[in-house]
């Protein structure tokens, strides 16, 4: 068949429609069939290549779809079937951007396509190409005018560009023709989202009149109250919003929100006001909580106490075992810890003399349970004081009072865990687990804790009891997004120094991140359909900044922090013989010690190989029955052993750290992170950058004066750098701005690389495109990539643009090099004078010794200080190990901050990579701590024998765990390699951002 | 003010550890596992009683069958010390007497009590408990080692 001819006969044009609805139906045999008749007269015909293709795709046949699309679209390119099919394989791979290329592409044939544009829409928006959105909602609007979707989504495409006049115009219109039932919900939520609008772009006037001209129409009563007494708070018009808050108080007594803003809609100032407030109020609703409880907060002497002596005596009658939790927050403020205490101890008097809380009140019963509570509270406040022998001591009274109540193992379990304790911790909560096995949250607790004292198998082992049978513990809770199991497994595993297991769940944490933005696909068609426009909006600004969250951000400080350790000192595969001491051994021993060792890794690594091959086999029998792959591409296998040994660490380091730098700039981290990664990067304006932006965060924090030290070392030992002259290779003659070379990553030394087809250089060459500024090589790269689709080319050649690009471009003339060199100079001396100018405003000086001197003489006394100004020193001049291990573990009386969590830190640097310190000096510095800390595990010699337990198998698993701690901060130990002239170039790239915010920072 | 709340539960695999505890601290005696095993397929027969959502008694009991007669014998009844006069313990021994009521062919409850243990002597002849036996040297390990034998037949009509 000629391929510019591809219209098919009425009789296959009859069976070319049947596959589209076997596809619509997913009778995907069926569909093959038919295809396979088409085929056999008419082989060349692209579009039923491409709809076999795709049904393929839905088989799990990726690779044959791959192809056969390809080439049906080869055979029709002006047919919008086959770059539609094509744009659906790409969604299906979840490669977004294609499709959206490949959808445009389509309606280039087909411009008024619904299907097409529809599809394209929800691409747009899941991409949030919110211009393309609103074109292509335009295009649908004015095709399908009496469609409600059309409506919404144009005006929700105005809305998310913050054009709210468009959005409220569009939106009333569509208003006006929507019927009105009686109790319609969906002309409800109509009415609230166009209220949101109004609310956003600041016409309060009109939405308070909005929402009371509807009023009637709102299904959510609260809701409706709420706006509205919001909407009169923000107009100033107090005495009205009042009112609306008085009606949602007597609805719901217990949001402390309603009874926040009453107060502010009452213009109250001073505390007895307030108090009065709640007064008349806990009169009123004499069972709520919450007015008997926010006064707490506001009064203080004499007449807090007359407020608790009824709260607590109410609370410890009917026994809350939270109370302490409930009342915690009133620790921070002066006088009201020291209060509760006397309280509490006049009770516990009480009820040792009269068995009444109040011995004056003959009237009431005599409550059993009392005294109980009181013990617990007590235990629980000396624990927060860290009294934890007084604590202790209590709550064994409490115990030997009522040993069945099961959240008194669980306080153990704290007070201990409080104290460093970390196994007695365990064996307490482990106690409260066997009492209550049907109880998950003390479940839970108990595999926490024992994560925390580094027992990874006995805590997969509690939460199997959880978890679905016939999968192991660890892929049930992966697949149920656990994420703080997975956070604290991996800090588990990187105490013991198991990098790659640490490493696989902060991916696997991150690819929940990644999955749930993908989730959201589903919720552009359903919430539309369903109205709950106000949720979805919601739901979008959520997704937005999906990866502030805690969890998240836990897993990428640990990954990048480990990532920047494997930098400094990557795994050789030989590291594990260290362990046996092969020194001593004869050169026979050794021969032999080393081929038992080869053989032991050989079977090991077969017995990997066919754990893998049955995983495979079990997944592809999968995939045959289930057709969900379509929407779950398989994802590239998570190998500890390969993680550990990454080609690139710091890059690895720079993907976990961006969402932080866009998400959480608030976060001193993120930036000590950014600059120990530059560090290594070698980038002086990058971490000039961070360095400013974490001074803005909390110029005081010790952590960021190392970085100070650190960055200021680096000034003067290798800047300015010298020129180097590039070594020219033909790619980088033709390229018109050198690439910086660390952003081309490990595919740089070697340019075959570029031809290779794992996944991983296809993700790099498209970071380098990203990454370069210069538009002209992008169309050019974008060009040549969609050629390459249409002439069929083959993954291999997608992947080779780069290359490609490089060598059809004309080779430049031979470069001058002194030229380049006096340029090279010239913005060298303008970033060292940038940075001692930025660097003198910051800390007054460019000398780093003098800084670290001066932050010792300051803040002489303070632990954490000094442990800084010691790493600090470490850095400057090794020669001063020993002045610098005797400041840090200097810990008498004197100094301040001599809390665990400090010493624990002191610890770690001492044992770690960068003060490494001889076992003398840190068991001296153990015994010292132990002082102060008795319980904590980590700073005995030994592990206590007398330690009781119910699971014996674990604890000598604990006690082995423990013993081989070696956690250890990541920092620099070695200097980033030398300079190339392709840094400059990024360097430059990133001067005017760095002179553009040192500008703002002079005149702020 | 108003007094805590009193209710009965069974006895599961999932809490028959409190049970242990509890008759740990209660009772001189201890049980061995087969006990708390049979325990676990007592249904009615076993209870936990509960003060205001915690465990602060127990009670297991078993169908005795000799000399062709079927007995109901109280293998443990007890409350912790600081809940006892609550009422608790009469919650679980009604609880026992409703089951032997309903059962037409138990005509018979009896018990064994330490002899110094006048509380128990007490509570049980208050609910028509007699002393039918005194057995000198029941209880191994303990003193006095001697034990009562309490009895309660039930007439039914």
């Amino acid at each position: 068949m000629d391929p510019s001819n591809q219209v098919l006969p009425t009789k296959e044009n009859s069976l070319f429609k049947r596959i589209l609805k076997c596809y619509e139906q997913k009778q995907y045999k069926n569909g093959l069939k038919f295809a396979k008749q088409v085929l056999q007269n008419y082989p060349n015909h692209g579009e039923t290549q491409a709809m076999k293709g795709l049904t393929l795709n839905c088989l799990g046949r990726k690779e044959e779809a791959y192809q056969l699309v390809r080439q049906g679209l080869r055979n029709n390119l002006k047919s919008h079937v086959c770059w539609h099919v094509f744009g659906l394989l790409q969604r299906s791979d979840k490669k977004y951007d294609e499709a959206i290329k490949c959808y445009r592409n389509a309606l280039k044939w087909d411009k008024d396509n619904l299907q097409i544009l529809r599809d394209l829409s929800l691409l747009q928006i899941q991409m949030r190409d919110l211009e393309g959105y609103r074109e292509t909602r335009y295009k649908l609007f004015e095709l399908r005018p009496t469609h409600r979707a059309s409506w919404i989504g144009y005006a929700m495409s105005f809305h998310l560009l913050k054009d709210y006049s468009s959005a409220l115009k569009i939106l009333e219109e569509f208003r006006k023709t929507m019927q009105k039932n009686t109790y319609d919900y969906e002309y409800s939520e109509l009415l609230l989202y166009q209220n949101m609008v109004m609310r956003e772009a600041g016409l309060l006037e009109e939405a308070l009149e909005h929402i009371n001209t509807y009023k009637e129409s709102i299904c959510d009563k609260v809701t409706s109250l709420e706006i509205r007494g919001e909407l009169l708070l923000a107009l100033n018009r107090p005495t009205e919003a009042e009112k609306f808050y008085r009606v949602l108080i007597d609805r719901n007594h217990e949001n402390k929100d309603y009874y926040l803003k009453l107060e502010k809609a009452l213009e109250l100032s001073t505390v007895e006001q307030k108090l009065a407030l709640y007064k008349d109020y806990s009169l009123k609703f004499p069972r709520a909580h919450v007015p008997r409880r926010l006064p707490l907060n506001y009064a203080t002497g004499e007449v807090l106490e007359a407020l608790l002596e009824p709260y607590l005596q109410k609370c410890l009658l009917k026994g809350v075992p939270p109370l302490f939790t409930d009342l915690q927050s009133l620790y921070d403020q002066p006088g009201k810890a020291e209060l509760l205490e006397t309280l509490m101890y006049r009770y516990l008097h009480n009820l040792e003399t009269c068995g009444r809380l109040d011995p004056s009140d003959e009237s009431s019963d005599k409550e059993p349970a009392c005294i109980l509570f009181v013990l617990m509270y007590l235990a629980e406040h000396h624990s927060h004081l860290n009294n934890t022998e007084t604590a202790l001591k209590l709550l064994q009274r409490a115990l030997d009072h009522t040993p069945t109540l099961i959240e008194l193992y669980i306080i153990k379990g704290d007070i201990l865990k409080r104290a460093g304790d970390l196994l007695g911790a365990v064996d307490a909560v482990t106690e409260a687990q066997t009492l209550d096995t049907a109880d998950r949250y003390v479940n839970s607790k108990t595999a926490s804790f024992m994560l925390s004292a580094n027992l990874i198998q006995a805590a997969q082992d509690m939460c199997s009891k959880f978890t679905r049978e016939g999968v192991s513990a660890m892929e049930n809770l992966n697949e149920m997004q656990c994420m703080w199991f997975q956070n604290d497994c991996a800090h588990a595993y990187y105490r013991l120094g198991q990098y790659g297991m640490a490493l696989k769940m902060c991916h696997q944490v991150d690819r929940h991140f990644t999955e749930i933005i993908e989730d959201q696909f589903d919720f552009h068609t359903y919430c539309m359909r369903k109205m709950t426009l106000r949720s979805y909006v919601q739901l979008l600004r959520l997704e937005d900044v999906l990866r502030s969250n805690e969890f998240y951000w836990e897993a990428a400080i640990l990954a990048i922090t480990i990532y920047l350790r494997l930098h400094d000192k990557p795994i050789t595969d030989v590291t594990f013989e260290n362990d046996i001491n092969t020194v001593d051994m004869s050169p026979a021993e050794l021969k032999k010690y080393r081929a038992r060792q080869r053989k032991n890794r050989k079977a090991e690594e077969r017995k990997q190989e066919e754990k893998r091959k049955e995983e495979k086999k079990a997944e592809q029998k999968k995939k045959q029955s289930g057709q969900d792959d379509l929407e779950n591409p398989p994802q590239e296998e998570l190998i500890p052993h390969k993680l550990e040994r990454p080609a690139d660490p710091i890059n690895e380091a720079l993907n976990f750290l961006r969402p932080l730098q866009a998400l959480l700039p608030q976060r001193l981290h993120t930036h000590l992170l950014a600059f120990s990664i530059h560090l290594r990067r070698n980038k002086p304006l990058l971490m000039l950058q961070s360095l400013k932006r974490a001074w803005s965060v909390d110029r005081d924090h010790p952590e960021l004066h190392t970085s100070f030290v650190q960055f200021l070392k680096y000034c003067k030992d290798s800047l300015p750098r010298k020129y180097q002259a590039p070594v020219v290779t033909p790619a980088e003659s033709a390229t018109p701005v050198p690439l910086p070379s660390n952003e081309q990553g490990s595919n740089k030394p070697n340019p075959t690389n570029h031809h290779h087809p794992s996944n991983k250089h296809i993700k790099n060459s498209k970071d380098n495109k990203n990454n370069n500024k210069d538009k002209n090589q992008r169309k050019n790269h974008h060009h040549n990539h969609q050629n390459n689709i249409a002439s069929n080319n083959t993954e291999n050649c997608k992947t080779d643009t780069n290359a490609s690009t490089e060598i059809i471009a004309p080779t430049k003339p031979s470069i001058n090099l002194e030229e380049e060199e006096a340029n090279f100079d010239a913005q060298e001396a303008v970033v060292v004078a940038i940075i001692h100018e930025v660097m003198t405003s910051l800390v007054g000086t460019v000398d780093p010794v003098k800084l670290n001197e001066d932050f010792l003489n300051k803040n002489n006394e303070s632990l954490p200080h000094r442990l800084q100004a010691a790493r600090s020193m470490m850095f400057l001049d090794s020669v001063q190990k020993q002045r610098a291990i005797g400041i840090a573990t200097e810990i008498g009386d004197h100094i301040k901050g001599r809390n665990l969590e400090n010493l624990q830190t002191v610890l770690e640097w001492l044992e770690g990579l960068e003060c490494e310190a001889s076992p003398e000096e840190i068991l001296r510095f153990k015994s010292q701590s132990q002082k102060l800390f008795p319980r904590a595990q980590i700073f005995m010699s030994e592990l206590p024998q007398s330690h009781t337990t119910t699971v014996t198998t674990t604890t000598a698993d604990g006690a082995a765990a423990l013993a081989t701690t070696t956690a250890v901060s990541g920092v620099i130990t070695s200097v980033a390699p030398s300079i190339t002239d392709d840094e400059i170039t990024a360097n430059c790239q990133q001067y005017d951002e760095v002179i553009v915010n040192h500008v703002n920072h002079v005149d702020g | 003010m108003k007094r805590g709340r009193i209710e009965l539960g069974d006895v599961t695999p999932h809490n028959i550890k409190q049970l242990k505890l509890l008759n740990q601290v209660v009772f001189p005696v201890s049980y061995n596992d087969k006990f708390y095993k049979d325990v676990l397929e007592a249904g009615e027969l076993a209870k936990l009683a509960y003060y205001n959502d915690v465990v602060v008694g127990g009670v297991c009991c078993r169908i005795d069958v000799s000399e062709g007669q079927r007995r109901l014998y109280i293998m443990t009844l007890g409350c912790l010390a600081p809940y006892r006069r609550l009422g608790i313990g009469t919650l679980m021994l009604q609880h026992v007497l409703n089951y032997v009521e309903k059962d037409a062919n138990i005509h018979c409850i009896f018990l064994h009590v330490q002899v110094s243990n006048d509380g128990a002597l007490d509570f049980y002849r208050n609910f028509g408990f007699e002393v039918v036996e005194t057995k000198e040297h029941y209880y191994k390990r303990i003193e006095p080692a001697d034990a009562h034998v309490l009895q309660k037949t039930i007439s039914k009509s």
